[in-house]
C-alpha cells in the first residue's frame, strides 16, 4: 500500500508545473466555496441582524387581526400578565411593549402619513436600536411627554429641525374621534431603511397611550431571546407557549416571509455555486489524470504486462486522484482561510442595499466556522475521487500490447 | 493436463494473427508450431516484420491468436480471465524490454521489489531477495538510485532483475540488447546466459544482433509469420 502512495506522489511531481496548475484550479474552487459559504453566513447573520436588532426585534406579540388591520381597537389582551410571563421566561432575553397606529404628521410647510409607535425609551433601548440610529438630538432625555423623535427624510418632507415643533393626529381608540397633539422634535434617525426614514415617528409609550384613549393597553410586545433558534422556525413551541385565541406570537421569520425566502434561496445558491465549482474542479480532475495517463501510456503496458491487475492499475489511478486532491486541499484550505479571515476582519460594505426587503446597515462580515474546513474539503476528496473513478477504469481496461506498440 | 511437470514449457500449435488494419486485413503470424523446453536459451530471430514481436506477444498471454492453441507451463493461456492472465503473468513469467522500462519514479530497489509486491511477498523477504540479485548482478550500492540515474547497461541489468526476482518460469526479452552498444550487449547476454546455466531459468529472446543470436543454444529465424528455420547448438 506504501509503495503504491509513494508511486502515486512521485507520479504527481514528476510534472510539477501541471499538478501545481491543477491542484490550484481545484483548491481555488474549493477556496470560493469556503469563501462563499462564509459570505453567505455572514449575509445571513446581517440579513437577520438587520431585520431584527433594528427594530422589529426576534419576535412579536399581537392581539389577533392586528397585524392585518392595524386597528387601535385591536389591543393584547392581558398586557402586563404576559409582561410578567416574558420577564420570569428564561429563553426570553427583553421585552418591550409599544403602540402602534397610523397618523398624520403636520409641519408648517408640510404634512405626511406616517406609523406613530409609542415606545418605553429605557425598555427599547436594549431591544432595538433606535437610541443608536440618532444621527441629531437626543434619545428622550429628560421627561418632556412631548418629545418626537422622527426619520432623517421625513425631517426632509417636512422641512423641519431639532426643536420644530410637529402636529399629530390620529384617531382614538373605541371611539374613533381624532385626537390632535402636539410635539416638539427632539431626535432624528437615520436607519437607512427607506420605510422607516420617511414615514415612521417614535413617541413615548405613555403619550402615544393618552392620545389614543388606550388606558394600559399596548398593540406589541417585541421581544428577543437568548436562543437564535426559535427566531428561525416560526413552529417552534415557544411561540405556542403566548399564543391562544385572542393573541398571537409570532417569530420573524413568521413576520418577514419574504426574508426567510431569501435565506433559504441563498443556501440554495450556495448549493447551485458549490455545484458549478464542482463541475470546474471536475474537469480538472480528468483532464490532469488523462493528460497524465496519455504521457505515461506505455508505462502502463508496462506495468500492466509484468502482472499488474486491472484493478490495481485502478487503484493506482485513484490514488494519484486521491494525493492530488490532498495538495488541492491543503491549497484550497490556506487560500480560503486567508481570504475569509482577511475580509472577515476589514468586512465588506454593503450598507444601504436592500435585499428581500431587508436593508444592509452594517459592513458584512464573513463568518469562518469549522466545518468549511472539514465538510468542504471532504467532499472534494470524494468527489475527486468519484471523477477519478473513470481515468481509473480507463486505466484497468487498457489493453497491455496496445499500450506498448513499440515493444512486447 | 498439467505440463508443469513435463519439460514442455511453451507449446505453440497453429499460431495465426491477423490484425485489422483500418478494415484491411494484415497477417502477422500465418501458422506457428513450435515447442521450448524448459531451461532453453532461445533467440528468436528474424527481419523487421518477420512476426517476432508478436509471437512474443502470444507466448506471453499479452496478445491472443486469431487461430491456434498456446499453453504456457500447462495451462492453456486463451482460456484465462484478465486478471488470471494477470497473475500469471506477474508469477511465471519475467520480462524484459528493449528500452529497459523500469518505472522512473521508483528507486532501483522499489522497481525490483514491485512485482514481489504485488506477489504479496513480506517485506523482510523482498529485502533480502533485492539485497541477493541486486549483489548476484553487480548492482550493489545502486539499490537508492532512481533509473535516470543510471547508464543503459545499468538500466537493463535492473530489467534483468526486477524479471528475474520473483522465480519465473519464463524469461521473455524483447530486444534486450538493442539500446546498448556492442560491448555492453554482449556483456548482458553472458550475464543472461550464466543465470540460465546456473539456475536453469528457461530464456527466450528476440534479436537481429548477429553477436548476439552467436551465443543463443538455440535460434528459431521467423520469415513472414512463419517458422523458417529451427537449429539447435551443440
Amino acid at each position: 500500500m506504501f509503495l503504491y502512495l509513494k508511486l502515486a506522489i512521485r507520479n504527481l511531481l514528476r510534472n510539477k508545473r501541471r499538478t501545481f496548475i491543477a491542484g490550484s484550479a481545484i483548491g481555488i474552487g474549493l477556496a470560493a466555496l469556503i469563501c462563499t459559504d462564509a459570505l453567505i453566513l455572514g449575509m445571513e447573520e446581517n440579513m437577520i441582524a438587520s431585520a431584527t436588532e433594528s427594530f422589529l426585534g426576534e419576535g412579536q406579540i399581537h392581539r389577533r387581526g392586528f397585524r392585518e388591520s392595524y386597528e387601535v381597537d385591536k389591543t393584547i389582551v392581558d398586557p402586563q400578565g404576559i409582561l410578567e410571563r416574558l420577564r420570569n421566561d428564561k429563553l426570553v432575553d427583553r421585552a418591550a411593549p409599544r403602540v402602534i397606529t397610523y397618523a398624520m404628521i403636520n409641519s408648517p410647510a408640510n404634512l405626511a402619513a406616517v406609523s406613530m409607535i409609542g415606545i418605553d425609551p429605557e425598555a427599547e433601548r436594549y431591544l432595538s436600536q433606535v437610541d443608536e440610529a440618532l444621527v441629531e438630538g437626543e434619545y428622550f432625555a429628560g421627561d418632556d411627554p412631548h418629545d418626537i423623535v422622527i426619520g432623517q427624510k421625513l425631517a426632509d418632507i417636512l422641512e423641519v429641525h431639532l426643536g420644530s415643533r410637529v402636529v399629530m393626529t390620529a384617531a382614538q381608540a373605541r371611539s374613533g374621534d381624532l385626537s390632535q397633539e402636539m410635539y416638539r422634535i427632539s431626535g432624528i434617525f437615520h436607519f437607512n431603511i427607506k420605510e422607516m426614514d420617511r414615514a415612521t415617528v417614535f413617541v413615548r409609550l405613555s403619550q402615544a397611550r393618552k392620545m389614543l384613549g388606550l388606558g394600559d393597553d399596548i398593540h406589541e410586545i417585541a421581544l428577543t431571546l437568548h436562543d437564535r433558534e426559535p427566531g428561525l422556525n416560526s413552529d417552534d413551541p415557544f411561540w405556542g407557549r403566548y399564543s391562544d385565541d385572542e393573541n398571537e406570537a409570532i417569530s420573524w421569520s413568521g413576520l418577514l416571509p419574504e426574508l426567510k425566502t431569501a435565506l433559504e434561496l441563498s443556501q440554495f445558491s450556495t448549493f447551485i455555486i458549490g455545484l458549478i465549482l464542482f463541475g470546474v474542479v471536475a474537469l480538472g480532475i480528468i483532464n490532469t489524470l488523462f493528460m497524465s495517463m496519455h504521457e505515461r501510456q506505455f508505462e502502463f503496458g508496462v506495468l500492466r504486462a509484468i502482472g499488474t491487475r486491472p484493478f490495481i492499475m485502478a487503484r493506482l489511478i485513484l490514488f494519484e486522484a486521491g494525493a492530488l486532491a490532498a495538495l488541492s486541499i491543503i491549497m484550497g484550505n490556506i487560500t480560503g482561510l486567508i481570504v475569509t479571515y482577511i475580509t472577515s476582519k476589514t468586512g465588506i460594505d454593503y450598507t444601504g442595499i436592500e435585499f428581500s426587503g431587508v436593508t444592509f446597515r452594517e459592513l458584512l462580515y464573513p463568518i469562518l466556522e469549522v466545518k468549511q474546513f472539514i465538510v468542504y474539503p471532504l467532499a472534494v476528496f470524494i468527489f475527486t475521487i468519484l471523477i477519478g473513478l473513470y481515468p481509473a477504469f480507463s486505466a484497468a481496461r487498457l489493453s497491455p500490447v496496445k499500450a506498448m506498440r513499440r515493444s512486447l | 493436463m498439467s505440463g508443469d511437470s513435463t519439460s514442455e514449457l511453451i507449446m505453440a500449435r497453429g499460431i495465426k494473427k491477423v490484425y485489422d488494419d483500418d478494415g484491411v486485413p494484415v497477417e502477422a503470424i500465418r501458422g506457428i508450431d513450435l515447442v521450448i523446453e524448459r531451461g532453453e536459451f532461445t533467440a528468436i530471430v528474424g527481419p523487421s516484420g518477420s512476426g517476432k514481436t508478436t509471437f512474443l506477444n502470444i507466448i506471453s498471454g499479452l496478445d491472443t491468436p486469431t487461430e491456434g492453441e498456446i499453453r504456457l507451463a500447462g495451462r492453456r493461456l486463451t482460456e484465462m480471465s484478465a486478471k488470471e492472465l494477470s497473475d500469471f503473468r506477474r508469477d511465471k513469467i519475467g520480462f524484459i524490454f528493449q528500452a529497459y522500462n523500469l518505472i522512473p519514479v521508483l528507486s532501483v530497489e522499489e522497481n525490483i521489489e514491485y512485482i514481489m509486491l504485488l506477489q504479496g511477498v513480506s517485506k523482510t523477504d523482498r529485502r533480502q531477495r533485492v539485497e541477493r540479485i541486486l549483489a548476484e548482478l553487480g548492482l550493489e550500492g545502486y539499490a537508492n538510485r532512481l533509473p535516470i540515474k543510471l547508464s543503459g547497461g545499468q538500466q537493463q541489468r535492473v530489467a534483468v532483475a526486477r524479471a528475474m526476482v520473483s522465480g519465473p518460469s519464463l524469461i521473455l526479452a524483447d530486444e534486450p540488447t538493442a539500446n546498448l552498444d556492442s560491448k555492453t550487449g554482449i556483456e548482458l547476454l553472458e550475464m543472461m546466459r550464466e543465470l540460465n546455466e546456473k539456475k536453469g531459468m528457461t530464456f527466450v529472446f528476440s534479436t537481429h544482433d548477429m553477436k548476439i543470436m552467436e551465443r543463443a543454444r538455440r535460434l528459431v529465424t521467423l520469415k513472414d509469420g512463419r517458422v523458417d528455420s529451427d537449429e539447435t547448438k551443440e
